[in-house]
């Protein structure tokens, strides 16, 4: 076959086919596509205003690491006037995470953005490693998903950014949305195609890549020679999410738009208001102030359970009821430290408060 | 998500307390007696609160439908359960399916629906080497009594005489699509009045992929049988989807974009497009009091899925335990075809039903919670439900399909840091008509959704012509909306109907129409 030019500029020579939209393209207008698109998410979103601090959650893997290079390309090229921060947790599992904090260090010279690493040891008291050990490979992930949320928004208040940029790309939101079908998990359908989480007196959460499809971003990382680290965490996610995954990726196969059109799909319904008037309100913790759905926060029962040795309690409701039973909680029990947000939202927090009552 | 044993406690009914069980729903044991009225409950209890023009209304004393009723019947498990059960209660008025309360003299007691007419559309003209089941279907529905058989074929969806003998006017002209390209542009055919097959047959050759190909047939088979409801004058459809085959549909629909029909899966109430419906007195009437009262309520077909709490299993117990011989649907298969997003998603649901024996439920409970989210632009073109507003910019937002304006230069540097770049390029804005603007977002992804691979076509030895010619209903709207001849009674409608998209199009047609004259 002849070299075809690119679809786009129509000028230079084609090197590579679109995942997302099958077009032939070169390299440059494959760079300038991806980058616009992300731009248009952020502008539609109004994501950012001049000033702001963001800290990007690093964890050394393909998404965070193009995450901070095209941060920073879009931060100069569109002035968008952002301090950026890069912020990573460190899990603390042993031939993955050090070795991949090795590789953010590397992005903090690279990118010169400043850099804070918050490990669970430190914040709670046990690494992944420590927890795998008691509970085995069964509910890992929920432990390090609970923990890392919490980890961010604390490692964001000490860095006192207001605003948590994640690497979560397209792939990713298609198959939560499916897995919170699936699952029946309708508080959470209602929000995870949102690109910007928590409320106005909240640390933002939000996911510039949530259109880029993962395909592309490794496209992006090998076209420009990023340095990311790419080994699977030792501890394999869930067999659930697996078939979830396993699934999406069929689809993806027989339809490459199934991504972008399951992403829409979420977007295009909401939960009925009769649904909506039984859903909980937010509260904040009463152990450690952070904010929650219960009187304890996820974090923090979890963390309960492994110190008394019933690490079950937040995972199924017999094993927290059987906790309760087994009595109050015990005086030395090690606590998360209270979590207070960064200084220019606690004033915010403050007069909304002043404000309603 | 854990996985359990698959009854929970004991081995004997729940309900009666007495006999031993023979079927497992959800961790639950019946035995045979109680199994019977449980799935009657269940079907009732679904269909009934839909019967009555307004829906939920004080239906104690009587189920008046402003209409007849159709059964769409495919010759699956799902709608020989589907019409064993009308034929029981509604029809030959089984005893033992009625509700206790009330007595011999209730109201209930009485037909509900005055004709009940079955539908069966045979596809397999539209893939090589399948069998046509229609006499079979025929003989199958014939040990029914007092039931309408109407046979319909898939390439009726191109036939303008089908069109004529249910009431229409076919005074426009040949109108087709150009799917060789994204823009979706509207042109003349080439042959006048393309014998149906053929229209058929190039249409779904010119289909992108297989997922294309089911989506499409299923689409076509939906609409033919709204007409046929609308031409025998009911105001009731009836589909055999059970609790399985619902939460496959949802998660299909969801994985091609039509997270804003989630609800019409379930329910949903078709009017036909004001510019194509035809004349009142077309209408066969037959007399009942709904239909005199309300011309508006027997334009309104409401679809109604009477099994979408009976799951596979339990529609293959009643399949059984009543004899049916289900006469069975084929595959759409054709040489070389990947399976399509329908396939796929089929076999997933009920591979994790094996192992995670709630899913099926969950999903249909989950979905049922949604609601479309923003505004509806319209009726689809193509298969006729809601259309979202916004569809189109939002693709060209996410997905840039064309060469971007360069970044702002330096020298520019000056406020308003943050406006977006725009999307879509002033040419783009084209002249040439398209099909585009007129479909929803998952027919627009049926049409312009392309496999990574090239896909061997069903009918590979069709004449290939770029220009695909389209459903009748499709070309029909789209020559009627420059021929203003409406009535004065229809013209409310018409100006709603145009406020729907119309501004987006305006001109559209007529400037096509000119195309074609010239
Ligand atoms: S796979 Fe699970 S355990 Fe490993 S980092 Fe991810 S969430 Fe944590
Ligand atoms: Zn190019
Ligand atoms: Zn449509």
């Amino acid at each position: 076959m002849p070299p075809r030019t690119c679809a786009l500029c129509n000028d230079a020579r084609a090197i590579l086919k679109r995942p997302k939209t099958g077009q032939q393209i070169c390299k440059e207008c494959f760079f300038y596509v991806f980058e616009t698109e992300v731009h248009n998410t952020i502008t539609e979103a109004r994501l950012f205003k001049p000033g702001d601090r963001v800290a990007i959650g690093a964890s050394g893997g393909k998404d965070s690491t193009v995450l901070a290079h095209v941060m920073k390309t879009l931060n100069e090229r569109y002035k968008y006037g952002l301090e950026l921060f890069l912020l990573s947790i460190d899990e603390g599992i042993t031939g993955y995470r050090d070795d991949s904090l090795e590789t953010v260090k590397r992005n903090q010279q690279q990118y010169d953005m400043p850099l804070k690493i918050l490990s669970y040891d430190e914040l709670y008291g046990w690494t992944m490693d420590a927890i795998v050990a008691q509970i085995g490979k069964k509910n890992n992930c929920t432990f390090c998903g609970v923990f890392r949320r919490q980890a961010l928004d604390r490692g964001a208040a000490i860095l006192n950014v207001d605003h948590i940029v994640t690497g979560h790309n397209a792939d990713d939101i298609a198959e939560t949305v499916l897995m919170n079908i699936m699952r029946g998990d309708i508080a959470r359908l209602g929000r995870c195609t949102s690109i910007c989480t928590q409320g106005e007196d909240t640390i933002k959460r939000s996911k510039p890549f949530k259109y880029a499809y993962e395909k592309e971003i490794v496209m992006y990382a090998y076209f420009k020679k990023l340095d990311y680290f790419s080994t699977e965490c030792i501890y394999s996610p869930d067999a659930y999410r697996g078939h979830a995954r396993a699934f999406l990726k069929d689809l993806e196969a027989a339809r490459p738009s199934a991504i972008i059109d399951i992403i829409h799909s979420g977007e295009a319904f909401e939960i009925n208001d009769d649904v909506k008037a039984t859903q909980k309100l937010q509260q904040t913790c009463r152990r450690c102030g952070y904010m929650s759905s219960n009187e304890l926060c996820k974090a923090c029962t979890l963390l309960e359970g492994l110190e008394r040795g019933m690490p079950t309690a937040a995972v199924t409701d017999r094993a927290r009821r059987k906790l309760d039973a087994d009595g109050p909680v015990p005086e030395n029990l090690r606590t998360i430290p209270l979590f207070q947000l960064p200084s220019n939202l606690r004033q915010n927090a403050a007069t909304a408060v002043e404000a309603t009552s | 998500m854990q996985r359990r044993k698959k009854y929970d406690k004991t081995k004997i009914c729940v309900r009666c307390k007495d006999a031993q069980g023979n079927i497992v729903i959800r961790h639950t044991v019946y035995c045979k007696n109680c199994f019977t009225p449980l799935l009657i409950h269940k079907f009732r209890r679904v269909l009934e609160p839909t019967v009555n023009p307004k829906p939920d209304g004080p239906r104690r004393t009587a189920l008046k439908p402003a209409g007849n009723l159709v059964i769409g019947f495919s010759g699956g498990l799902g709608s020989s359960v589907l019409l064993d059960l009308v034929h029981r209660c509604y029809v030959a008025l089984d005893k033992s399916t009625m509700p206790t309360e009330g007595g011999r003299d209730h109201p209930r007691h009485e037909r509900v629906w005055k004709k009940v007419t079955v539908c069966y559309v045979e596809v397999c003209d539209a893939f090589p080497g399948m069998d046509d089941r229609t006499d079979e279907i025929a003989r199958f529905v014939s040990r029914y009594d007092e039931l309408d058989f109407v046979p319909l074929r898939i390439q009726h969806a191109f036939d303008r005489t089908w069109w004529e003998r249910i009431g229409r006017s076919t005074s426009f002209s040949d109108i087709g699509v150009d799917l060789a390209d994204e823009s979706l542009l509207i042109e003349p055919l080439s042959q006048t009045h393309p014998d149906p097959l053929t229209a058929l047959r190039t249409y779904l050759s010119s289909l992108p992929t297989p997922t294309a190909i089911h989506s499409s047939i299923q689409a076509l088979t939906r609409v033919l049988l709204l007409h046929t409801a609308l031409q025998t004058g009911s105001s009731h459809l009836v589909l055999g989807t059970s609790l399985t085959s619902l939460a496959v549909s949802l998660i299909s629909g969801v994985a091609q974009g039509a997270g804003f029909n989630v609800r019409e899966e379930s329910m949903e109430e078709w009017t036909p497009d004001p510019e194509t419906r035809p004349a009142p007195d077309t209408v066969p009437d037959d007399g009942t009091e709904g239909a005199r009262k309300s011309k508006e309520a027997r334009r309104t077909v409401r679809i109604v899925r009477p099994l979408r709490d009976i799951g596979m299993k339990e529609c293959a117990t009643w399949a059984w335990w009543s004899h049916i011989p289900v006469v069975g649907k084929e595959k759409w298969v054709w040489p070389g075809a990947k399976p399509g997003i329908g396939t796929l998603t089929k076999d997933f649901i009920l591979g994790l039903e094996q192992d995670y024996p709630s899913t099926v439920s969950t999903v249909v409970r989950t979905c049922g919670k949604l609601a479309p989210k923003g505004e509806v632009a319209g009726k689809c073109i193509l298969c006729g439900r809601p259309a979202q507003r916004g569809v189109q910019e939002w693709k060209a937002r996410i997905s840039i399909r064309s060469q971007p304006p360069p970044p702002p230069s330096d020298s520019d540097s000056t406020d308003a840091p943050a406006t977006p770049a725009p999307v879509v390029p002033e040419s783009k804005a084209n002249t040439r008509p398209s099909l585009t603007p007129y479909l929803c977002y998952p027919c627009h992804t049926t049409l312009t959704s392309r496999s990574a691979r090239p896909v061997p076509s069903p009918w590979p030895d069709t004449a290939h012509s770029s220009v695909a010619p389209l459903p009748v209903w499709t070309e029909a709207r789209l020559g009627t909306h420059a021929n203003v001849g409406v009535s004065v009674a229809d013209e409310e409608e018409i100006a709603v109907a145009k406020k729907m998209d119309q501004e987006e199009m305006k001109g559209i047609v007529n400037e096509f129409l000119c195309i074609i004259r010239s």
